[in-house]
């Protein structure tokens, strides 16, 4: 018997654990062989060895994990499916720039007649990767230097710098993320970082500071966080002309909270799925754990997908969230809700709805969006099964709404305060998929109840993001 | 906003009467504030009183950050927000108030030049004493400066702001001096100003001025304030004609109105 190449695919993207595994990457990763799995599947088989050929700084105890399912299979086909497995866990590590894998009968004294050894020739990445571009946006210039030591220990630990140097600003960030070996999905990570951002729409410029270390693990079909972060916030007036409200905010306070999440995906990608459904769930508790700033905020995103006539999918999102002030102090700007834009209700300028004072949003302690889209390929399909694919046009219908509560009314008013003065919008436009991450928005939006001190975007309207209402 | 709008805002602003509203910002007076702050706070608070403009006085445990120019104390005046005795001056006499108008050339000079003196001498000395004395420091700079914040938030802004203040001393050549150098300071700046006030019930005369708010300002901070060391006060005290400057100022600018109010 002659040796079969199980390599079917290009390696996994480098991105790391963030993005998660896609699911539309994989989807072809049906063995390709099934006519002749009549032919194989009686041929009993035994897999004697298992070699892993290119290994330099990998510790191998981190790979027997990953592996050992191979040494299970029965026969051929098993042989070759679990191999395909365990390939795509050692990509997945993010450690290997490629994964090969040969099965060969075992040669040598002890073969056996019906035995197969099999090699996966790993190469592995750099110690060292090193990025750097250059960004515009927001009346600046940046340059952003990025190195990554992809497996720091030998075990998949991987260590992450960033620096970004503008002109107006300087942010870094640092991070050490390490998996558990053998179960990928459970891991921690550190993270040291210091951001600016300008929000002109509030005429305000943050700096945060900060540490955090999370931790993640599966349960059942659900994928938990649970976070501390410590974070020194200074805030300012962007310009001597921002309203007091705003110089009211100015100063600096720390947060320090324990934060859970839990999301279940079981879209079959992230951007512009065909079905399936995402539920998120946040909540925040700071001030426990000291710091000046105490809240509870409770925060939703729920979408559900499904394909209707003619490849268009219909796709209905709700996202909600809740701030609420623990003890005498109010909630900070920082903390805050804001919504509007192009990624989320469209029509408005960006986060330029809700509670204001001269002209400056400071955001709201309650707010709820939904949307309702219908996605179709692109009239007359140009470029279809290529360029094309990448382009949908879509119709879409937003609502929602972003106010304070007075936290002495009861549930009751809230939700009736919630519900008037409702916001919606709705459009057409066209949307281009970027990669797996992002996806841009050409949209003509029809903004309506719009309520005074709203800023609208009457007309056309182009939106960039990653996470869309 | 462009120049030309700001200083069309800021004319529209002077065509504005005062309002009853306005507001002087200072951090807190009980745990927080510090000599140098609060002295410049009761200049600007002398001056106001001085013009027969009402004030209202708030403590916020931000005021600095809040600050335009991150100076204390600062004022809000409709939608208007200057800060420092400099610019207040500047404002309320756009507005048609103020206390300099009655001087002739020479005199405005020599005001000006007795305010830089108050400035660069005492405002500096009490920001030598606050934060270049390690006792002053550890005492009673640090632990008040750092109390509206928690740990450790509250140590690094402490150190950051001695930090700032030495090496502003250092940049004006006050980092080699010792504290008796700077007391020496004190005395002959006092001195200057007693001799200046002689037995003038003001400055200039029978008037106030902003130089009296500001002189004010300083020495009755001074005498009314505890620290590590009575030094400072002490080297005011043997200047008689300034403490009865204080006193006079005191009770016919501060005390009747409170009686009124």
């Amino acid at each position: 018997m002659g040796t079969v190449h199980a390599r079917s695919l290009d390696p996994l993207p480098m991105k790391g654990p963030e993005f998660g595994v896609q699911a539309d990457d994989i989807e072809a990763a049906d063995i390709e062989q099934e006519p002749k799995q009549e032919v194989l599947e009686n041929k009993d088989v035994v897999v004697q060895q298992v070699h892993i050929d290119g290994l330099g700084r990998t510790k191998e105890d981190l790979l027997t994990y990953e592996i050992a399912e191979v040494f299970r299979a029965k026969n051929l086909i098993d042989v070759m499916r679990r191999s395909h497995e365990a390939r795509q866990k050692l990509l997945r590590l993010g450690i290997f720039r490629k994964v090969e894998v040969v099965i060969d009968t075992s040669r040598g004294e002890d073969a056996l007649p019906n035995g197969l050894d099999v090699t996966f020739e790993v190469t592995e990445l750099r110690r060292m990767t090193g990025s750097y571009n250059t960004m515009v946006g927001n009346n600046e210039g940046s340059m952003v230097l990025g190195l990554k030591l992809p497996n720091v220990f030998g075990r998949a630990e991987k260590l992450t710098f960033q620096f970004s140097y503008g002109t107006k600003e300087t942010s870094y960030g640092l991070s050490l993320f390490k998996p558990q070996p053998g179960h990928f999905e459970r891991n921690i990570s550190i993270n040291m970082y210091k951001v600016t951002g300008q929000f002109p729409w509030s005429s305000l410029r943050e700096t945060d500071r900060g540490v955090s270390a999370e931790i993640s693990f599966p349960v059942w079909k659900t994928s938990q966080t649970l976070k501390w972060e410590g974070v020194w916030r200074e805030l300012g007036c962007l310009a001597r002309t921002a309203s007091f409200a705003i110089r009211e905010e100015s100063g600096h306070s720390l947060k320090s909270s324990l934060s859970h999440s839990m999301v279940i995906d079981s879209r079959n990608s992230s951007i512009l799925p065909r079905k399936g459904g995402l539920l998120k769930i946040h909540q925040e508790l700071a001030g426990f754990t000291g710091g000046d700033a105490s809240f509870l905020k409770e925060d939703f995103e729920i979408q559900l997908n499904k394909t209707l006539f003619w490849d268009s999918v219909l796709s209905a999102s709700l996202w909600g969230g809740l701030l609420l002030p623990i003890g005498e102090r109010p909630t900070s700007i920082a903390d805050r809700f804001y919504l509007g834009g192009p990624t989320s209700i469209r029509g408005f300028s960006m986060y330029s709805m809700g509670p204001q004072s001269e002209g400056d949003y400071l955001g709201g302690e309650g707010y709820w969006a939904g949307g309702l889209h219908l996605y179709t390929p692109l009239p007359f399909r140009p470029g279809r099964g290529g360029f094309g694919d990448l382009f949908r046009t879509h119709f879409f219908l937003n609502a929602g709404n972003l106010c304070n509560l007075n936290y002495g009314e009861g549930p009751y008013a809230h939700l009736k305060k919630l519900a008037e003065c409702l916001r919606w919008s709705y459009g057409v436009g066209l949307v281009l998929r970027l990669g797996n991450i992002a996806r841009l928005e050409l949209n003509y939006c029809i903004p309506m109840g719009v309520q005074s001190g709203d800023r609208i975007c009457d007309g056309v309207q182009f939106g960039a993001g990653i996470r869309f209402l | 906003m462009s120049l030309a709008a700001e200083a069309f805002v800021s004319q529209m602003a002077a065509a504005e009467p005062w309002p009853e509203s306005a507001t002087l910002y200072q951090p807190l007076k009980e745990d927080q504030i510090l000599l140098s702050d609060c002295a410049s706070s009761l200049a600007v608070q002398a001056y106001l009183r001085m013009c027969g403009l009402p004030v209202q006085v708030v403590c916020r445990a931000n005021a600095e950050y809040m600050s335009p120019s991150g100076k204390i104390p600062f004022i809000h005046v409709g939608n208007q927000v200057v800060s420092e005795l400099g610019p207040i001056v500047q404002f309320t006499k756009a507005k048609g108030h103020s206390l300099s108008d009655g001087l002739d050339d020479v005199q405005r000079a020599e005001m000006k030049a007795y305010m830089e003196l108050v400035n660069n001498m005492l405002l500096t000395a009490e920001l030598f004493i606050q934060w270049c004395d390690d006792a002053t420091a550890a005492e009673i700079s640090r632990p008040r400066y750092s109390s509206p914040y928690s740990w450790p938030l509250s140590n690094v802004l402490a150190y950051h702001k001695q930090w700032e203040v030495k090496r502003k001393m250092n940049a004006i050549g006050w980092g080699g001096k010792t504290l008796a150098q700077v007391y020496e300071d004190v005395s002959q700046c006092c001195q200057a100003l007693s001799q200046r006030l002689g037995t003038q019930p003001f400055f200039f005369n029978k008037q106030p001025t902003e130089l009296d708010a500001l002189v004010f300002g300083h020495l009755f901070t001074i005498l009314t304030t505890r620290l590590t060391s009575t030094e400072l006060a002490e080297r005011i005290k043997s200047y008689g004609n300034l403490l009865s400057f204080c006193r006079r100022i005191e009770q016919s600018y501060f005390e009747d109105k409170d009686k009124s109010s």
